[in-house]
């Protein structure tokens, strides 16, 4: 009896033991996606628009901000209103009318980024701005005399890229990007005025940079 | 000698029928052809209407040894558990011996209903995956698996 007993636990375990199989599950491995920054003063570069699944491009245009000021107001401190060459009217976010151009100028941009909560949660836009424009002839103006006001067709809130003023010789702050979020203004330009300087045509150019973390 | 026989009756019939259950399917020649799966985002720009979507998609071929259930009837699950950073969608597409499907992290979705035929099962899935780019900081392995409910 005893040797039957032991062949009934022998023919037993092969059924439990045809379910104790190698099991390995097969990983699939998944990256974030890519940070990515798009940065546009002036005209910019876009396959279609945002909302049409366009994507960005690259525009090597420098667009110009100028205005001539008649020789009787020269240094009156009266403000003369700029223009610009940049034909930039519509949104690539959704293709809306959103900035007046010549009178303004569109700035604009993006910034992706995997992740969320706090760290890293904004690019920064600043603009190098040299100390002077000048004439070639040694007559300089500061850019102090350009500022900026900010607005967009349609917008009620506080801009991204609020107005203000260039500080002359210095690396300043235009504003900033939340993360995951596209922000756009358009400026017009104006210049103080308030400098009685040689005629001649004064140039600077300033340098927009979008930084993210 | 009578009851040795009778014992012997008994225990080949337990060998012979699994019991109604759910199984974890031995997958272990399984493998993606890819080892790891860029996502992107699906719109590069973020959208006024907040799509921060990543997707990303690969090719599985699979290798399912269905041996235990020979000749039983039973149902085939493909399951992803719940992740920890972010839920993932997942969809994807068959050579036709497997059923197609869609399932979200934490669930399992129906691949198989029916008769287990053939020791082994191999076919090829591609992956599409779906998850929500602002929470995926950081690469993450998915880890699927079969079930099978024998009847």
């Amino acid at each position: 009896m005893p040797r039957s007993h032991s062949s009934h636990a022998a023919l037993c375990a092969a059924p439990l033991l045809a379910f104790v199989l190698p099991v390995n599950a097969f990983t699939v491995s998944i990256t974030p996606g890519t940070p990515t920054v798009y940065l546009q003063v002036g005209v910019g570069a876009f396959s279609g628009t945002l909302q049409g699944g366009g994507t960005p491009g690259v525009n090597p245009t420098v667009n110009v901000v100028s205005v001539t000021v008649p020789a009787a107001q020269v240094g009156t401190g009266t403000p003369q209103t700029m223009s610009t060459n940049s034909s930039a009217a519509n949104s690539f976010w959704d293709n809306r009318v959103f900035c007046s151009p010549p009178a303004q100028l569109y700035v604009g941009g993006f910034y992706r980024r995997p992740g969320g909560g706090s760290g890293g949660g904004s690019a920064l836009l600043t603009a190098a701005v040299p100390s002077v424009l000048s004439n070639g002839s040694g007559g300089t103006i500061s850019f102090s005399q350009i500022s900026w006001a900010s607005s967009g067709l349609g917008d009620a809130g506080a801009q991204p890229f609020p107005s203000g003023t260039f500080v002359a010789g210095s690396t300043q702050t235009i504003g900033s990007i939340p993360r995951n979020e596209w922000a756009e203004s358009c400026h017009t330009f104006s210049y103080a005025n308030t400098a009685v300087v040689p005629a001649g045509t004064y140039t600077g150019t300033v340098v927009y940079t979008l930084a993210a973390p | 000698m009578i009851l040795r026989a009778a014992l012997l009756l008994v225990s080949i019939f337990v060998a012979d029928i699994a019991p109604a259950a759910t199984y974890r399917v031995d997958e272990s020649g399984s493998f993606p052809q890819q080892s790891s799966t860029q996502m992107r985002w699906r719109q590069i720009a973020p959208s006024r209407g907040g799509d921060n979507a990543v997707e990303g998609s690969t090719r599985v071929n699979l290798r399912l040894n269905l041996a235990p259930w020979l000749n039983r009837n039973g149902r085939l699950f493909l399951v992803l558990p719940e992740q920890p950073v972010t839920p993932v969608k997942v969809s994807w597409t068959t050579q036709g011996r497997l059923l197609p499907g869609q399932l979200v992290s934490g669930q399992r979705a129906l691949v198989y209903v029916g008769p287990i035929v053939s020791p082994l099962l191999e076919e090829t899935l591609v992956l599409k995956m779906e998850a929500d780019g602002t929470r995926l900081s950081s690469a993450q392995r998915l880890q699927f698996h079969f079930e099978i409910d024998i009847d």
